[in-house]
């Protein structure tokens, strides 16, 4: 179908550096209207490299952008989105203190007399267009009250609203649940069949393989193939983004955890929502938490990380002592560490190097009397970089110079590196590359095995089921569920986190 | 003469760094060298070693300040204060002095003084939800208020041994206050790069949440950062006491503005999280050597303050993209 269908963009031998190396080598790319074309490669591919160049945001060394018969060398953002080109990142460049009318009508508001704004047809013409993409958003609310999912779903009505005809979506649903994956999908279906095309990135190879009628991979900032979205499988598509065959499932853990209880909660409530929650965790043991937006599964984190720490009841112990951290500092003292889902904003200091990512949980092992140990340090950082398949190997490079997966592995060395008896982790590896996600995976076992404890807050069904020795359903502030991942399926999962009745099945 | 400039190019310099710092870089440069030619060619005077010993004698006290409020910066904090708290602590070491003859009482008072505001300054910040532009613009006005009091409205004269050691000694020819400025300089060099309080002054500046989530206990080191400006400051009032002879209730008047222009324009960003206290002297010297260049083209005073409003707002505009 592809060959007879014009092409909504084309590009030629583009090529891209940085420093030196390579991120993209001579790259042709097509996109046909009405097109989904899936996007992989590994952790610093160049996926997200390319998307900013289609969409004007960085100019390519050499090459050729052909959009609406037109060649460009180079666009610039103004031009691109002139083009018909809109780029869609996974936390959406709006504006959060205005209306979700006035987002998707920036700098084309209907106007009355005089240039002022006419709110009325604004609000309108928004709710007319938000019906027609199926989408139910309040117009008048305030983007900053809506979540990610909602917030992406602007930045689509927008485009929508610019005339784009070429959709750019950067890792979409790498902070979405299920259920908002899903809803974003049927709206990618749709919008390809009014003939829009779209080029769709994202680590979650079953919805790329769904969703995608052609898939390009990257390895290495090279083009290594283009496949058929219908005739392929995922065990094949591993195999082109990796260089290597993988089993198309992880394999589970095979030690099991010991007997003896290492965090032991009961009657827990707190401000952030948890609702009597009485919990034991075994020394060893590797616990996933799930549930709904809101369900409790972050809140229970936030309490075990001593970040929620005012209006907690109930009673905690830690290794048999009582527990009850009135800071993140308490809690690391005593050797719980916790990592943010929210990576760039809570989780990494940009302006500094991964080295110094790395250490930032732990100086006082890497110090003496306030001194800092750098030789150390960089020794650190450099094993650390190696145990975790950090891409590229420079401990002294700043993490804003990341490719994105990248610097999900940095923030999570860190808490490695800390050296912990418990980790709290908020989507371990949300963004990271399939055989990186397995390589973290492998290493949290292994310490696990050694004895620590992991307690991980996950939307990913597979991570849940292959990683944890438990899953634990949170609704309503409280453990609704408790599930053993053995031989459980995906499916199973999915409709345990999104039954309505409250019944509990241990 | 481009031994300055390298070492400050050095010092700005980020591996990998974004084309926005590399203009703020050689803007520094290009305009210390522009300012070094013209103002050679208009009187000869200026490169000679006797005037340039002058300029860093000139700066001496504000390089100490600038050092303070480097870290500071770094950790995305702000002390407009120092200049009024360089008054107290440099009336202190005179009225000190004055009561109690004991030169080194003088010293200790002027320093306790200005870790003593800083202190608060830093317990005031790292308390309140207000920024510390709000918070030291009022302790600022309260020190000044203070230093008029303390002072009567007179100057304080008479410091005798500090006048003979900052204001008339040398050694090796060179000022004592120009060795005290490099040492400052020297401590705050190793503080940002050898301790943990320098690392952690960087991530609390870079992303204080993540520093909050790692651990580092944030309002303490902020205390501990605003402390050890004051610790500059009171080091500065000292020597500029020991410099005038005298306590002045307007000693530090405008040293703020300076300190905080002389780390912008060395290339600290006023967001923090990143910074160097050799880009500091670099910008030390160029407020330095341009108000030295002007007074030897003889230009007046409200010119000259114009153009140092010049110099700082070039300066930040060139930082606001990083
Ligand atoms: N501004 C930059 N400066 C230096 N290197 C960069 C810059 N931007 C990207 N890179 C490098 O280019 C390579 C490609 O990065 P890119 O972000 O495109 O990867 P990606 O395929 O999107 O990876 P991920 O799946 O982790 O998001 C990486 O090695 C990255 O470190
Ligand atoms: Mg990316």
């Amino acid at each position: 179908m592809q060959s007879e269908t014009p092409l909504a963009i084309q590009v030629q031998g583009v090529t891209k550096s940085f420093l030196g190396q390579r991120a993209l080598d001579d790259i042709h790319f097509e996109v046909a209207r009405g097109e989904v074309h899936g996007l992989v490669g590994k952790n610093g591919a160049g996926k997200s490299t390319f998307m900013k160049i289609l969409s004007g945001a960085q100019p390519p060394d050499s090459g050729d952008i052909i959009v609406g018969g037109q060649a460009f060398k180079a666009l610039n953002p103004a031009e691109g989105r002139a083009a018909g080109i809109a780029i869609v990142y996974q936390n959406p460049e709006l504006h959060l203190d205005l209306s979700v009318a006035a987002n998707i009508f920036l700098g084309a508001e209907p106007r009355m007399a005089l240039g002022i704004i006419d709110e009325k047809a604004m609000a309108r013409q928004a709710s007319e267009l938000l019906a027609r993409l199926g989408l139910n958003l309040p117009v008048g609310r305030r983007l900053g009250d809506l979540d990610i999912a909602d917030r992406q779903q602007v930045a689509i009505a927008k485009a929508v609203r610019e005339k784009a005809h070429v959709l750019l979506l950067d890792e979409p649903t790498a902070a979405l649940n299920k259920a908002q994956a899903e809803f974003l999908f049927n709206l990618i279906r749709d919008l390809a069949r009014q003939g829009m095309a779209i080029v769709y990135v994202s680590h979650h190879l079953d919805e790329v393989l769904a969703i995608s009628d052609r898939i390009t991979v990257l390895r290495n900032g090279r083009k290594v193939a283009l496949v058929d979205g219908k005739g392929a499988d995922k065990e094949g598509l591993i195999a082109m983004i990796v260089g290597r065959t993988l089993d198309a499932v992880e394999p589970r853990r095979l030690d099991k955890p010991r007997a003896e209880a290492f965090l032991v909660m009961d009657g827990v409530s707190s401000e952030g929502g948890l609702d009597r929650v009485s919990l034991e965790v075994a020394k060893g043991e590797i616990v996933g938490l799930t549930g709904l937006i809101g369900g409790g599964a972050n809140a229970l984190a936030a309490v075990i990380g001593g970040l929620d720490h005012r209006h907690v009841s109930g009673a905690m112990t830690l290794g048999g002592r009582p527990y009850a951290p009135r800071a993140v500092r308490e809690a690391i003292a005593r050797g719980v560490l916790f990592i943010p889902e929210d990576m760039r904003g809570r989780g990494l200091v940009m302006s500094l190097s991964i080295a110094k990512n790395i250490s930032l949980a732990a100086l006082r092992s890497l110090s003496k009397l306030g001194w800092l140990k750098l030789a150390k340090e960089t020794g650190v950082a450099t094993a650390m970089s190696e145990q975790l398949d950090l891409n590229p190997r420079a401990p002294s490079r700043e993490v804003r110079f990341l490719s994105g997966g990248n610097q999900r592995k940095a923030l999570l060395g860190r808490a490695i590196f800390a050296d912990g008896q418990l980790f709290v982790l908020e989507e371990p590896t949300q963004g990271v590359d399939v055989e990186s996600q397995r390589q973290i995976h492998d290493h949290l076992r292994h310490l696990a095995a050694k004895g620590a404890t992991i307690v991980f807050v996950s939307t990913d069904l597979e991570e849940l089921i292959a990683l944890a020795d438990r899953i634990l359903v949170l609704r309503g502030g409280r453990i609704e569920q408790s599930l053993s991942p053995e031989g459980l399926d995906p499916q199973q999962l999915l409709a345990a986190i999104q039954t309505q009745s409250t019944r509990s099945l241990n | 003469m481009s031994s300055p400039a390298a070492t400050v190019a050095q010092a700005i310099r980020k591996p990998g760094g974004l084309r926005t710092l590399d203009i703020g870089r050689y803007t520094l440069l290009i305009v210390l060298l522009l300012i070094v030619v013209v103002t050679a060619i208009g009187n000869p005077r200026f490169l000679s070693v006797n005037n340039l010993m002058n300029i860093l004698f000139q700066v001496s006290a504000l390089g100490i300040v600038a050092s303070g409020q480097t870290i500071l910066l770094i950790a995305g904090g702000l002390d407009l204060s120092v200049g009024a708290a360089l008054s107290v602590a440099g009336l202190a070491t005179a009225l000190t002095i004055m009561s109690t003859g004991s030169v080194t009482l003088g010293i200790l008072a002027g320093v306790a003084a200005g870790v003593v505001v800083g202190t608060i300054n830093g317990m005031l910040v790292a308390t309140n939800r207000a920024t510390p532009f709000i918070i030291t613009l009022g302790t600022m006005t309260f020190l000044q208020g203070v230093a008029i009091l303390m002072s009567g409205g007179s100057p304080i004269n008479g410091t005798g041994k500090l006048f003979d050691v900052f204001g008339l000694g040398d050694f090796l020819g060179v000022p004592w206050p120009v060795y005290a400025m490099i040492v400052s300089i020297l401590a705050m060099f190793l503080i940002l790069r050898f301790t943990t309080l320098g690392r952690y002054a960087f991530a609390i500046g870079g992303n204080e949440e993540a520093a909050r989530l790692s651990g580092i206990p944030v309002r303490r080191i902020k205390i501990a950062l605003y402390a050890l400006s004051g610790l500059f400051v009171g080091a500065a009032g000292v020597i500029l006491t020991g410099i005038l002879d005298s306590g002045l209730p307007s000693m530090g008047t405008g040293y703020e503005l300076r300190a905080i222009a002389a780390v912008v324009i060395g290339g600290t960003p006023l967001i923090g999280g990143r910074g160097t206290v050799i880009g500091t002297l670099g910008g030390v010297l160029l407020l330095g050597l341009v108000s030295n260049s002007m007074n030897l083209l003889g230009v007046g005073a409200n010119f000259q303050s114009a153009v140092l409003g010049l110099i700082i707002t070039a300066a930040v505009l060139l930082q606001k993209k990083t």
